[in-house]
């Protein structure tokens, strides 16, 4: 249902709009205060051992993970990313849908079994909560100066008259 | 945006489902039975403190969990069922009990744990949830539901005789505002969606402007406006709201923006009636509103001097088609004596605004729209034909009124079955048609018929295309035209919808009709209109050049690529119809 609302016709982005890159710097921003709640709970440091990974190699891949999954937010809600009022409360529900699947099954599938408890999942938990708002907060902001400007948006012949037949079909040669 | 939401009711929503959830756990713990207690484990999370302290912190984030799912519900659920909203509600809780089963339960009691680490299994999570505890979590996600349903309704719109919250935003700098060079070429135009009929029978009033933004973002709309280029603007001051009885106006909601047009364009065509009349008023069987329509023209143009075009009432025979005979805006009424005495009232009412108007600027120009409308019997059945030929005519009737033109012995029969004598409609026929004076004709694509074999109307799509429907209006009327509003409801075709609308211009122009104008209806997004603003729903209906986060859709860039292909043309800078009028 909600999937179905999302990819309605009204909501596809034009072509003034960059919604991957303002979806992947929106994420990689959003990361900074997720981090730092890792940190204040011991996630981070119970993550990098249930991964087996350095703490920096997990930062690393946790920000570059989160990047691509602001840029994925972005794509997919569309124009309703750009929602300033709204915008929050879709991230925190990007965010909410990442730690489930991620906390529920990514995690302990990768690390044959294992998962945070205690204060570290409060803190996982947290941060991903926090990641998403501030990720769905970010967005409209971010995007604003990214968007083509209409003056040289509009230039484009595909906006032209031709835009008035039908799309991809031309008279069979010979005709006319 | 997807839609519009009323944070104040999905908040008070969320909390009434809370606190009603809460209600029912607190009755099974002491009723001794055995529950997953969300608050209690909430609490627990939260403060690591039991007993009071730990309930109440457990209930502020339950109620504040509660919240947020009532915001997802208004954002992606609410009206996507056609049941009654408890029972959408009801539906939709289904999806925050399967996450407090599967996820939320499970996770919790991870997070209780004492130790860093666990390795987790599909029985550890799920084993300590028995039956019985599952039903306590749907029963209680059940009345959350049916709490959130309740509470939730009609986001859009307000009760009728309320005024919606009119905080504005402060102008740009004057340095940032685009000055507009006043054209007097041809017009090109978009419109701010300004509809206020009440639906509900009179209840609950819908607004246009209020649900698109317009009242708060109105300087930047002006700003979007002149940024594609357009020349003139559809603009229709809440007519409701600012005619607030008989010598009563409250000209502070539109005198800034008004400035605002005065001072950097576009030029307005103002819309002086849209769809709705104020509560005091009551509906359009009202006799009364044609005075009283007269005054407050009167009062506007005395107010705004410098204003040149007016719409005085929009789409007369839409407006009463849908208030007396569909039964959905306004009156509510569905039956032709309704529908007859709407079109005087509305015909009587736009003359006595003309003449207001005319007497205080004598240079008007009066654009009267109205919805082009076409019948196609389906096959040649006499009675189907018929009734395409009646609907054929009936179309032109408000028209017919304030152009003084005259009716088949067919309609005069109508009318005198409808209570109106020869005398009445004779007196209309004796006016003389103010010489500046525009027939705007509206085109969609659900605006040409099919008459089928039952008798009713189906949406024939473009069939005939808005230059052969306009020119049966421009054949009757002989008078200049506008094309006065399109747009398409699936925005990926919008820009191929433009250009053909404005194929038909040109078409038109090269046989030589008089046209003055085009305009792409409207600059911003709607709500509701897929439903004709019916239910207050708050669903986006994508036609704008903007969207409603005032992002630019494909169409708006065509238009600008339009506008600055054509503006400059010889054609099109110098519009010879135009300068006609004005002289």
């Amino acid at each position: 249902m909600m999937r179905s609302f999302l990819s309605a016709h009204g909501y596809t982005p034009g072509p003034t709009q960059r919604q991957f890159t303002a979806g992947a710097t929106s994420g990689l921003l959003a990361t900074a205060p997720a981090i730092a709640i890792l940190v204040a709970f011991g996630s981070l440091r119970v993550e990098s051992s249930i991964l087996h990974l350095s703490i920096w190699a997990t930062l690393g891949a946790g920000w570059m993970a989160m990047a691509i999954a602001g840029a994925i937010y972005a794509r997919l809600f569309g124009r309703a990313a750009n929602h300033v009022h709204g915008g929050w409360i879709f991230g925190m529900g990007f965010g909410f849908a990442l730690w489930a699947a991620g906390a529920a099954m990514v995690l302990p599938l990768i690390s044959g079994g294992q998962a945070p408890a205690g204060d570290a999942a409060i803190g996982v938990a947290l941060s991903m909560l926090v990641w998403g708002t501030t990720l769905g907060t970010l967005v409209p902001f971010v995007h604003e100066p990214l968007h083509e400007k209409l003056a040289t948006a509009s230039q484009s012949s595909l906006l032209g008259p031709n835009a008035a037949t039908q799309k991809g079909e031309n008279l069979p040669k010979g005709r006319m | 945006m997807i839609r519009v939401v009323d944070f104040r009711k999905a908040i008070i929503a969320g909390i009434a489902g809370a606190a009603a959830m809460e209600v029912v756990l607190r009755g099974f713990v002491l009723a001794g039975l055995p529950v997953f207690d969300l608050v209690e484990e909430l609490g627990a999370v939260v403060l690591h403190h039991p007993r009071l302290i730990g309930w109440a912190a457990g209930l502020a984030a339950h109620a504040f969990v509660g919240i947020m799912w009532a915001l997802f519900y208004a954002y992606f659920f609410w009206s996507r069922l056609k049941l009654p909203p408890p029972l959408q509600g009801l539906v939709f809780a289904v999806i925050p009990a399967l996450l407090a089963l599967f996820i939320v339960h499970p996770q919790l009691t991870l997070m209780q744990m004492n130790q860093d680490v666990v390795r987790v299994s599909a029985s550890m999570l799920l084993g300590t949830i028995g039956v019985r505890e599952v039903s306590g979590i749907l029963i209680s996600h059940a009345v959350y539901g049916l709490a959130l349903g309740s509470f939730y309704t009609r986001p859009v719109g307000y009760k009728a005789g309320d005024k919606p919250g009119m905080a504005q935003r402060k102008l740009l700098p004057k340095r940032r505002r685009t000055q507009l060079r006043q054209s007097r070429g041809f017009m090109f135009a978009t419109g701010i969606e300004c509809s206020y009929p009440t639906v509900d029978n009179g209840r609950w009033r819908r607004d246009e402007m209020e649900s698109c933004g317009h009242y708060k973002r109105w300087a930047e709309d002006f700003e979007l406006a002149r940024e594609i280029g357009v020349t003139h603007l559809r603009y229709g001051p809440p007519l409701h709201l600012v005619f607030q009885g008989p010598g009563q106006y409250d000209w502070s909601l539109i005198d800034e923006p008004m400035a605002d047009l005065q001072e950097c364009g576009p030029e307005p065509i103002v819309d002086l009636c849209h769809f709705g009349v104020p509560d005091w008023l009551g509906n359009f069987q009202n006799q009364g509103i044609a005075d009283a329509f007269s005054e407050y023209a009167a009062a506007f143009a005395e107010r705004y001097p410098w204003v040149r075009f007016y719409t005085p009432i929009n789409e007369m025979y839409v407006c009463a088609r849908k208030s007396a005979l569909d039964g959905e805006w306004n009156e509510q009424r569905c039956d032709d004596g309704a529908f007859v005495n709407a079109v005087f009232n509305l015909a009587l009412a736009s003359i006595g605004m003309t003449d207001s108007i005319l007497q205080r600027r004598k240079d008007a120009i009066f654009v009267n729209s109205e919805s082009s409308e076409f019948s196609q019997p389906c096959c040649p059945d006499p009675e189907v034909e018929s009734i395409a030929a009646f609907e054929n005519e009936r179309r032109f009737l408000p028209l017919d009124l304030i152009y003084a033109h005259d009716v088949s012995e067919r309609m005069r029969a109508y009318l005198r079955e409808h209570h109106i004598p020869d005398e009445t409609f004779d007196r209309f026929r004796k006016r003389k048609v103010p010489r500046r004076s525009v027939l705007g004709v509206d085109y969609y694509e659900w605006t040409e018929h099919l008459i089928d074999r039952e008798g009713c109307p189906r949406s024939l799509g473009e069939l005939f295309g808005w230059y052969t429907i306009a020119m049966q209006y421009y054949d009757r009327y002989k008078i200049t035209m506008m094309h006065t509003e399109t747009n398409q409801t699936d925005a990926s075709e919008g820009s191929r919808w433009l250009w053909r609308q404005w194929h038909n211009i040109q078409l038109a122009r090269s046989n030589g009709v008089p046209l003055v104008g085009f305009t792409w209806y409207s600059l911003t997004d709607q709500i509701d209109w897929n439903i004709g603003l019916t239910e207050a729903l708050g669903v986006v209906f994508p036609v704008g050049l903007f969207d409603l986060n005032r992002d630019p859709r494909e169409v708006g860039l065509s238009y600008k690529h339009l506008i600055d292909m054509y503006r400059d043309q010889p054609d099109y800078r110098e519009c010879k119809p135009l300068k006609e009028l004005m002289q």
